[in-house]
């Protein structure tokens, strides 16, 4: 499949900081690439490079097989930018803003309406459209935000952390509204330090730190990239600390944690790990409430590539 | 694109209560005060000769168009006598100064006209411009013999010579406006009101070019990566905030000739034209600082601010002997200075009768707002951020 983003040796510094460091991937067309890191790890300063709006030390960008400038107006009219604050004017409603911004893309006034039609149902904020930003909640300004970067239904979308600060209603909407682009067919950037949308929605994921990529692929195979098989968790009324002693000394128990009457056991390889747990409780007759198993996550796959959590 | 911006930078400028408040309203909210606060002062005040004395000396004696000028505008039997004048010695034009019987003297030197004064005041700021007006002539006079000698030296055309000076001399620059009619403190402070709400046009201009600029706000940075040039996108924002302001002079027009009943006599339409200009001027004063500088949005409202009280207070909008001290000491920086054009037109179009000084003011305008459009132009070409 073609690429719709080349970038090579991408390099950004500020001063004695080097925000990106020599950062090179691909991404393919109608795929969603996350960039998942901590906050500074060097996100948005690449999309921002990406877009030409910041110069860079080094590198080459490619968008839709050419080299991406200020003045490369062919590729900015199929690009759409949802940026990380919100961009819109407070004197203008919620029509007149999508409307404002998707004019900037597209002349013909009808099919201009048409789009801000859309626009204003793929984010649900339809009854909202006479609104003035400051009378919306943070939410569906965040919804507001994502229709003035998409009502021109660009082939690429750039969207840095969309979801920042908004209630779990918006944040689904926006997530559903994301799958939509994406089975239209769009090519997508999403740049997030929330761990559980990059599983949800992406193809490719590229974990950054300190502005060089530390892992890339699937979310499986990065998993693949840590020790952890599975995890889990098991909510007990008083807990023994001879029972954490005797679960420690499990085959392929690599770590027992406690937290008031919540035990998480993390597992390496091996299997019936969770058999093997209700097994024994029983015949200890220890009484439990809950007990769930999980899969590691990306923040574990981070923990272990960086010795730090994705949220510090 | 062009009409599509422009219609929506006039949308949200139209809503943006602030500079509504700033260009509509405060400059009306002023122009009352100044009714207010200047009609009575005006009733009670009417324009007294000037009490001048000249330093009676062979340099003087000598010399002809000083004496002509200066006998014309002390004649008693001129309607528009300027000037109350004695012929004395040094001693005793010292001595009337002390006494303040005169409010300065002049005396002849072998190759300067040396003006003693003891205040700042408008009738002082009169005797300078009176002087200064017959040097420039006088030196144009001599220029014009020394071109005529060195063109032809064998044959000189005395005629054309005289035609020339007889022109220049029976051209008009007799001060007639400085006469009790048209002296008014309140009519410069209304000249002073244009000139203030012509230069807002630059906080207009700053506030939606600072909307067009992705290191100014977040959606500079959305229109920055929209397919639209930036000469587009900024020509057409900056064509709506001059309608704005244009508007907002209307009004100010509007409502000081029809309900404070100001009177801008003959040159009304000049006025106007300066308006305009000095309009125009003020909105490139804001782009310019908007693209220009490298700091932050409140930084720049606050250095453009400073800016254009700085050159109001140096064109002599708080007081007029200001603008005579720069134009003597610092002539260059009155020359770059958009307010003092401005200023300097409005009482071009107040103290003299010609239009040469009004329209170099008018062109003066019109180049430093090019230059700084040519700048922000240059600046803001392909540009790409060090830093968002």
């Amino acid at each position: 499949m073609e690429n719709v983003i080349e970038v090579l040796n991408l390099t950004k510094k500020y001063k004695d900081l080097i925000a990106v460091d020599n950062l090179s991937f691909n991404v393919k067309k109608g795929e969603i690439l996350g960039l998942l890191g901590p906050n500074g790890s060097g996100k948005t300063t690449t999309i921002n490079c990406l877009l030409s709006l910041l110069n860079y030390d080094q590198g080459l960008i490619k968008i839709f097989g050419q080299e991406m400038k200020p003045t490369s107006y062919d590729i900015k009219a199929k690009i759409g930018v949802i940026f990380q604050e919100v961009a819109v004017f407070e004197e203008l409603t919620v029509y007149e803003n999508i409307d404002y911004f998707c004019g900037l893309y597209i002349k013909d006034k009808e099919t201009r309406k048409k789009y801000v039609q859309d626009a204003l149902d793929l984010v649900g904020i339809k009854e909202f459209s006479k609104f003035y930003p400051k009378q919306l909640s943070g939410g569906l300004l965040r919804r507001l935000n994502i229709a003035c970067g998409i009502a021109h239904k660009p082939k690429l979308i750039f969207l840095d952390e969309p979801t920042v600060a908004v209630d779990p209603q918006s944040r689904s909407n926006i997530l559903e509204g994301i799958k939509k682009l994406r089975d239209e067919g769009a090519t997508i950037v999403y740049t997030t330090h929330y761990m559980e949308e990059v599983e949800i929605l992406c193809d490719q994921i590229i974990i950054l730190d300190n502005g060089k990529i530390i892992a890339e692929g699937t979310s499986d195979k990065l998993k693949e990239l840590t020790d952890i098989e599975e995890k889990i968790t098991v909510e007990i009324a008083k807990i023994n600390p001879n029972l954490i002693k005797e679960i420690k000394q499990f085959t392929n128990v690599l770590e027992v944690k406690e937290n008031t009457n919540m035990l998480t056991i993390t597992y390496k390889k091996g299997k019936n790990n969770l058999e093997e747990l209700i097994d024994y409780l029983k015949k200890n007759k220890i009484n439990y409430n809950k007990i769930f198993s999980e899969r590691p996550t990306l923040n574990d796959v981070f923990l272990e590539l960086t010795g730090k959590e994705l949220r510090d | 694109m062009f009409y599509h911006n422009f219609k929506y930078s006039l949308k949200t400028l139209f809503k943006s209560k602030d500079l509504l408040f700033w260009t509509f309203i405060f400059p009306l909210i002023l122009g009352t005060f100044f009714k207010l606060a200047f009609s009575n002062i005006e009733k009670s005040e009417t324009f007294d000769v000037i009490n001048i004395a000249i330093v009676d000396s062979s340099n003087y004696q000598d010399n002809k168009i000083y004496q002509e000028v200066f006998e014309t505008l002390s004649d008693k039997n001129n309607e528009n006598q300027v000037f109350n004048l004695k012929v004395t010695d040094l001693k005793q034009a010292n001595s009337l100064l002390e006494e303040k019987e005169i409010i300065g003297y002049l005396e002849f030197l072998d190759d300067d006209i040396k003006i003693t004064v003891k205040e700042n005041g408008i009738d002082e700021t009169i005797l300078r411009y009176v002087v200064s007006e017959i040097q420039s002539r006088q030196a144009l006079i001599e220029t014009l013999v020394k071109e005529e000698i060195k063109q032809d030296s064998f044959s000189i055309d005395y005629e054309k010579i005289y035609s020339k000076i007889d022109a220049l001399m029976n051209e008009e620059v007799t001060l007639q406006d400085i006469s009790k009619n048209n002296l008014s403190y309140t009519m410069i402070e209304y000249y002073t009101l244009i000139a203030m709400a012509a230069l807002y046009g630059g906080i207009i201009a700053l506030t939606i070019m600072n909307a067009k600029l992705p290191n100014m706000q977040a959606v500079g940075k959305r229109t920055a990566v929209a397919p639209i040039k930036k000469g587009e996108l900024i020509v057409s924002s900056l064509l709506a905030s001059y309608l704005i302001q244009l508007m907002g002079l209307v009004i100010l027009f509007i409502y000081t000739i029809l309900v404070l009943k100001v009177d801008y006599g003959t040159h009304f339409i000049l006025v106007i034209v300066l308006a305009l200009v000095g309009s125009l001027a003020g909105l490139t004063t804001g782009v310019g600082v908007a693209t220009l500088l490298k700091t932050n949005e409140n930084a720049k409202i606050g250095i453009l601010i400073a800016l254009t009280m700085l050159e109001c207070f140096l064109s002599g909008m708080m007081g007029i002997t200001m603008k005579y001290i720069i134009d003597k000491n610092i002539p260059l920086l009155n020359l770059i200075n958009p307010a003092n054009m401005i200023t300097d037109g409005l009482y071009s179009l107040y103290y003299y009768d010609t239009f040469n000084r009004f329209y170099f003011n008018i062109f003066s305008l019109l180049i430093y707002s090019l230059v700084i459009i040519g700048l922000s132009v240059i600046k803001l070409r392909r540009q790409k951020y060090d830093k968002l």
